[in-house]
C-alpha cells in the first residue's frame, strides 16, 4: 500500500507566512465590519450530522458531502455549508430570542470536486445572517453589506449582481409542463444556453410565459432590464417581484454604487433554496462568484422556526487574491545572552522593546559567530547583547 | 482596453470559427499565418485567440483565463463544467450514437452489457437514463475495435457520415444526440464585459440566423 506521509489530500493545501496574512486582513476587515454594524458572532462545529443537511439535499447534492461515522455508526459531514448549521442554531439554541437576530460566521466548509479541476475542497468562508426582520428593510441592509464588503476587499473593482427569484417562479408557475421538465428549463436558463432553451420551448412558442423564458436568459443589465421585463411578463406576482428588485436598485443607485450593480433576472440556481433577492458578487480577474447570499425563508422552517432569513458568504480564499501582499514583517533586534545566567534579564529586555513596538527575537544559538551569522542571513539589523549591561551591536552588512 | 480572449478547439473547429469571425469584419490574418504560435490577437486585438485542446478549451473558460470558448457539444457533455452555453454555432456537426454489430441484437439475454467509448460520461449518463447498469470500458481512439475484438458488446461515439461504422461491420442502433460546436462564455466575464461579449454574441447570432436561412 502506499503511504501517504508526505502530501495533503486533494483539494487541500498548507498556507505560507505572506499567504496567512492576506487571508487575516480578509477575514479582519469583514469581522471589524460586521461586527461594527451589530453582528455577533457564531461558531458551529466542523462536523455535523448528516441529517442537519438531508433536508437540503435539494441544493446540497449529497455527493458532494465528505461523510464519516461517530462512535454509534451515526452518519455525520464535514460541514458543506454555514448558513444550513446557523439555522439549525437559531431554531434551537437562539429559540425564543427576541428579534432580529444578527449573526456572522468564519468558517472552513468542505466539498468534494471532481478530480483536477483546480477547485478547493477547504474553503474559508465569512458570511452574515440577518433573521426575523421586516423583508425590505434587511434586504436593504444586508444587500448594502454585501456591496461594502466587496469594496473594502476589492477596492472599488467589483460588481453586485442582483436577482429576485419571485419573477422566474412567476412566469414558471404560469407555464403548463411537468416538474421534469420545469426543471430542465431552470437549468437551462441557469446555463444561459440560448439553443437548448429554444429547442425545448419551441412548442410552447404561443404561451406568454414560454416567450418570456426564452429571453430570460438574456434579461441582464442596468436599469433597462426593469423596462423589458415588466414588457415580458407581469402576471401571477411577476411585477410584484420586479417592483420589489426595482427598489432595492434604486437604493442601491441611491447610495452611489452605478455601475457596479448590475441585474440578472435569470440566476435561477437554487430556485428551490431561495425565496426572494438573490445576489452576487465577482471580482476583476476571477472566473467564479466570490460572493453569494439571498433570501431564504422557508429554511428556518425547515428546523421547526418560521422565521424569515437573509444572508451571504463570501469565498475567503478568493478574496484575498485581491489583497496585496504585505511585505513579510522582519524584526529589528536579536536579543542574545552569551552567558545563560542572563537569560532572564534578556526576556524582560525583549519584554520592554516589545512594549516600544519593536519587533525582536530570541536568539537560541550559543555562540556569538553564530548568532551574528544567524541575525546577517535573515536580515535582522541589529543584535543586543544582555550581560551584565547591554550592548547594542549593528549587524555588519557582507 | 483587454482584449476579449477567445479559446478555439484546434482543427476544423478553429478554421470553422476563423471563417465566422472573418465574415464578422475581423481581420484573421495573424490567426491564419499561425506558424507553431498558440495565442494571438484578431481584428485590432480587440480579440485575441488561444488554440488549445477541446477539453482544455472548457478549462480555460471554466476558471476564467479564457472569457469565451468555442468547443463541441460532445466535449461540454463528457467534461461538464459551470460556463454559459450561450450559441449554438451550427457547424462541426455530427452525433452521438449507439453503435453494435451488425444483425446484434443488444437487448437478448440477461447480462450485463459491456460498452467501449472514448466517452464514458456520456455513455454512463445515457444508460443511467435508461435505468441500466453496464459495465464502461475506456477507450482511447478506434473504439470501433472494441466489438469486433470481442472486448464490448457496444460502443458510444461520435458518428459524422457512418462509414468508419460500416467499413468495420457496426451500425447504429440507437441516437443518443446530436453534437455541435457552441460558444461558451465564463460566467464572471459575463457580468464583469456584459457590453463587449454581448455585442459579440449578437453579430454570432445574426450570421447564424443569416446561414440558416441560406440553407433553407
Amino acid at each position: 500500500m502506499r503511504y501517504y506521509d508526505k502530501i495533503t489530500p486533494d483539494g487541500t493545501k498548507d498556507l505560507l507566512f505572506g499567504e496567512c496574512d492576506q487571508r487575516s486582513q480578509v477575514t479582519k476587515t469583514l469581522k471589524d465590519l460586521f461586527t461594527a454594524q451589530g453582528y455577533r458572532r457564531v461558531m458551529t462545529p466542523a462536523l455535523e450530522f448528516y441529517d442537519v443537511f438531508g433536508r437540503a439535499a435539494k441544493y446540497l447534492p449529497k455527493e458532494t458531502m465528505y461523510k464519516l461515522t461517530d462512535h454509534k455508526g451515526r452518519l455525520m459531514v464535514l460541514c458543506p455549508d454555514c448558513t444550513v448549521p446557523v439555522a439549525r442554531l437559531t431554531a434551537t439554541r437562539l429559540k425564543g430570542m427576541p428579534m432580529p437576530l444578527r449573526l456572522f460566521y468564519n468558517h472552513n466548509i468542505y466539498r468534494m470536486f471532481p478530480e483536477l479541476k483546480g477547485k478547493s475542497a477547504e474553503i474559508n468562508q465569512v458570511g452574515i445572517e440577518l433573521i426575523g426582520g421586516e423583508r425590505l428593510r434587511s434586504d436593504l441592509e444586508v444587500v448594502e453589506l454585501a456591496a461594502r464588503s466587496l469594496d473594502l476587499i476589492g477596492g472599488g473593482k467589483y460588481r453586485l449582481e442582483l436577482c429576485h427569484i419571485g419573477y422566474f417562479k412567476a412566469i414558471m408557475n404560469s407555464l403548463d409542463v411537468d416538474e421534469e421538465l420545469k426543471e430542465e428549463i431552470r437549468y437551462q436558463i441557469e446555463q444561459k444556453n440560448y439553443a437548448s432553451l429554444t429547442d425545448i420551448l419551441g412548442e410552447y412558442k404561443d404561451s406568454k410565459a414560454a416567450r418570456a423564458l426564452l429571453k430570460l436568459p438574456r434579461l441582464f443589465g442596468g436599469a433597462e432590464v426593469f423596462e423589458k421585463a415588466y414588457e415580458l411578463f407581469d402576471e401571477n406576482g411577476a411585477k410584484e417581484s420586479l417592483d420589489y428588485l426595482k427598489g432595492v436598485y434604486e437604493y442601491l443607485q441611491e447610495l452611489g454604487l452605478g455601475n457596479k450593480v448590475i441585474i440578472d433576472l435569470g440566476l435561477v440556481n437554487l430556485a428551490e433554496y431561495y425565496t426572494g433577492i438573490i445576489f452576487r458578487g465577482y471580482f476583476q480577474g476571477i472566473g467564479e462568484q466570490v460572493l453569494s447570499g439571498g433570501r431564504y425563508d422557508m429554511l428556518l422552517k425547515e428546523f421547526g422556526e418560521d422565521q424569515c432569513s437573509i444572508g451571504f458568504g463570501i469565498n475567503v480564499d478568493m478574496a484575498s487574491q485581491k489583497v496585496k501582499p504585505m511585505p513579510e514583517s522582519i524584526p529589528e533586534v536579536l536579543v542574545f545572552a552569551p552567558d545563560m545566567q542572563y537569560m532572564a534579564k534578556a526576556v524582560c529586555h525583549r519584554r520592554e522593546l516589545e512594549s516600544q513596538g519593536i519587533l525582536t527575537e530570541n536568539c537560541v544559538f550559543d555562540t556569538m559567530e553564530e548568532a551574528f551569522d544567524y541575525a546577517k542571513m535573515r536580515g535582522i539589523p541589529k543584535v543586543h547583547l544582555v550581560g551584565e549591561d547591554i550592548t547594542i551591536c549593528l549587524t555588519k552588512k557582507n | 482596453m483587454k482584449p476579449i480572449r477567445i479559446a478555439l478547439t484546434k482543427g476544423r473547429l478553429e478554421n470553422k470559427t476563423i471563417e465566422l469571425l472573418e465574415r464578422l469584419g475581423y481581420d484573421c490574418t495573424n490567426a491564419r499565418k499561425k506558424g507553431r504560435k498558440l495565442i494571438m490577437p484578431i481584428g485590432n486585438g480587440e480579440i485575441e485567440v488561444v488554440l488549445a485542446k477541446a477539453a482544455d478549451v472548457v478549462t480555460y473558460v471554466e476558471t476564467g483565463v479564457c472569457d469565451m470558448g468555442v468547443v463541441g457539444k460532445d466535449t461540454i457533455m463528457e467534461k461538464g463544467g459551470t460556463f454559459y452555453e450561450v450559441a449554438d454555432l451550427g457547424f462541426g456537426k455530427c452525433r452521438f450514437a449507439l453503435a453494435v454489430l451488425k444483425g446484434k441484437d443488444l437487448y437478448e439475454g440477461y447480462h450485463t452489457l459491456t460498452i467501449a467509448s472514448k466517452y464514458v460520461n456520456v455513455a454512463k449518463a445515457f444508460f443511467e437514463q435508461k435505468n441500466m447498469d453496464v459495465d464502461i470500458v475506456k477507450i482511447e481512439g478506434s473504439v470501433e475495435l472494441a466489438p469486433v475484438l470481442g472486448l464490448a458488446d457496444a460502443i458510444v461515439d461520435i458518428v459524422e457520415t457512418g462509414t468508419t461504422l460500416k467499413e468495420n461491420g457496426l451500425v447504429v442502433a440507437e441516437e443518443v444526440c446530436p453534437v455541435s460546436a457552441r460558444l461558451i462564455v465564463n460566467i464572471a466575464s459575463m457580468k464583469l464585459r456584459k457590453q463587449e461579449i454581448e455585442e459579440l454574441i449578437d453579430k454570432i447570432e445574426k450570421d447564424i440566423k443569416k446561414r440558416k436561412a441560406k440553407e433553407a
